[in-house]
């Protein structure tokens, strides 16, 4: 069977900066992808491009046999591809139980429909008792909880997690690792995310891959590549091998 | 109960001023409908949707020489006139729309403005629609008040009274409309291209297709409210229907009563144009007339409003102020 996500060959530049060049990548159905590498390796513009708010310069992206390397991204969205942003983009003015229901509206065009079946995800995600609390006055924690909860809303089959956890304290990013292994478990989705801290990525990925330069360094499973010799000296560093 | 009050007040309003022929009264309760209108319709694009748009009177000047060309030239009723301005406007709103919808924020307002200057030339000067001499609605004598509501035609007396339930009736069609898509996909959406239209993007709207939308059901309104207006000055002028006010007086009713409050507009409304009327009708005449001693007031009132209260009078406790003067115990504890 075919893979759910195939990047083929990505090549993106931003005038003489070429922030993605050449990458491949899959993704199968229920898989977890970390999405590793340091600061300015392209893993924000390789997300931008597969949901479709950039497009690649050269490479295809193929997702479930269709072409989306220029689709526009509410396409992408309905095409089944789901994402949430590094700096949150909820809906500040509209109360968390709307900013759901603008998700779930993707697959009903009745409000009645969708504000159940945004109940049910809050319930889910473990936001109930916020519904009514405008966006903007949740906390960091909530905000990117919400951002998870509406794009679950869409009823995606894959789910890009831009750091979804940077900036948490210790509790929060333990609750928030929890979450994604239930959204793996409950819902099925595959899950893609991009992460800084490895205590995060490296036990919740199936397979992690490894971006430095805008080029994909290696994949393979955690405990591989958290042993191989260019990963620590790109972007581990000699304090991840001491204590791996 | 407020809402029972509320349309008996609007229903009866005029009455007392038709018994003693204070024909002035019912033209500013007119006046206020609408505006109150217009500023309903200018939300959709301007508070949900959150584009400003500064050159909303295109679609009201649209909507009147549309209406006018069609009861000239091929003798429709009036009210078959109004669907066909608003046919021809929503068709022109979406053409002109679409492109600019790549533009965000201030560009897109600049957009606006800028094709609100270029029909300011082409309604002095078309040939078709009279260019600066403007049109003249025809209106046939003697008719009763029953054949001036379905005819928009007031040949002599009634026409004050027979104006406002015209703009009452469509003053409700468009209050009723807006919330209905307030609370529908469309409502949702508008505001969620409001909120992060990369957000909305993100989650499967198509931000340009909804843009389009909201400033097309604006048009509507304004078109509607065009054809309206043609029919009450029984002309149309192009300086008279792509004014400056039109664009102004809508805008600040909904920034003034609350933005992207369905009542925000219409609170606005009620207040702004009576002030504005009765500014002009007091301090335009005496001893200081021809100084913009009103204007200069008006203008001072509005800044106050907007400088007090930036998210409008509707975001005032006014729920725990009837509250008070009710009785009743407030919904929170008072502190201290």
């Amino acid at each position: 069977m075919a893979p759910l996500l195939q990047v083929e060959s990505c090549t993106k530049r931003f005038g003489g900066l070429v922030a993605n060049r050449d990458v491949s990548l899959i993704i199968e159905s229920r898989e977890i992808v970390g999405l590793i590498g340091p600061n300015g390796a392209g893993k924000t513009t390789l997300f931008n491009c597969i949901s479709g708010a950039l497009h690649p310069d050269e490479g295809r992206i193929v997702l479930d046999g269709t072409d989306i390397s220029r689709a526009r991204p509410e396409r992408v969205c309905r095409l089944g591809i789901a994402r949430t942003w590094q700096v949150v983009r909820s809906f500040g003015r509209m109360t968390v139980l709307e900013n759901v229901i603008c998700g779930a509206l993707r697959r009903t065009s009745r409000v009645g429909p969708a504000r159940a079946r945004a109940l049910e995800l809050l319930a889910f995600t473990g936001l109930a008792g916020k519904e009514d609390a405008p966006a903007a006055s949740l906390t960091l924690a909530d905000k990117k909880r919400l951002e998870i909860t509406r794009a679950l809303a869409t009823s995606p089959s894959l789910l890009l997690l831009d750091e979804a956890m940077s900036g948490l304290t210790p509790l929060e990013t333990a609750a928030a690792v929890e979450l994604v292994r239930r959204i793996h478990g409950d819902l099925g989705l595959a899950i893609c995310v991009v992460e800084h801290v490895m205590e995060v990525v490296m036990p919740l990925s199936h397979r992690v891959v490894v971006l430095d330069h805008g080029e994909k360094l290696t994949e393979g499973p955690p405990e591989t590549v958290s042993r191989d010799e260019r990963v620590i000296t790109a972007y581990l560093g000699e304090r991840y091998r001491a204590r791996a | 109960m407020a809402w029972v009050g509320a349309a008996l007040v609007a229903l009866l309003y005029p009455i007392p001023f038709e018994r003693s022929g204070q024909i002035y009264y019912e033209t500013v309760g007119f006046l206020v409908l609408l505006n109150a209108m217009l500023g309903i319709g200018w939300n959709i694009i301007g508070g949900w949707a959150g584009q400003f748009d500064f050159g909303p009177s295109i679609f009201f000047a649209i909507g009147a020489y549309t209406a006018a060309l069609l009861s000239i030239h091929l003798g429709w009723n009036a009210w078959l006139a109004l669907a066909g301005a608003v046919v021809v406007s929503v068709a022109i709103c979406a053409a002109l729309t679409y492109p600019v919808t790549r533009l965000r924020g201030h560009y897109f307002a600049i957009a606006t403005v800028a094709m609100w200057m270029i029909a300011q030339p082409i309604g002095a000067t078309w040939p078709l629609i009279n260019g600066s001499q403007g049109l003249f609605i025809p209106v046939a004598p003697g008719a009763s008040f029953v054949h001036g509501m379905l005819t928009m035609e007031f040949p002599g007396r009634g026409k004050g009274l027979g104006f406002y339930y015209l703009s009452l009736l469509l003053f409700v069609v468009a209050l009723l409309g807006a919330r209905a898509v307030e609370r529908s996909k469309w409502g949702f959406y508008f505001r969620a291209v409001r909120d992060d239209q990369d957000g909305a993007e993100g989650i499967g709207i198509d931000s340009r297709l909804y843009k389009v939308i909201a400033r097309c059901l604006m048009a509507a309104i304004f078109a509607a409210g065009g054809v309206l207006y043609g029919f009450w000055a029984l002309a149309v002028f192009p300086d008279q229907v792509l004014e400056v006010n039109w664009n102004i007086l809508p805008m600040m009713a909904a920034v003034v009563g609350g933005l992207g409050r369905l009542w925000g507009p219409v609170l606005g409304a009620v207040i702004l144009i009576p002030i504005s009327q009765l500014m002009t009708a007091t301090l335009g005449a005496g001893p200081l007339a021809g100084r913009g001693i009103d204007l200069i007031i008006y203008g001072a009132v509005i800044m106050l409003i907007a400088g007090g209260r930036p998210n409008g009078l509707l975001s005032l406790p006014w729920a725990r102020w009837a509250a008070r003067v009710l009785g009743r115990a407030p919904a929170r504890p008072l502190q201290g």
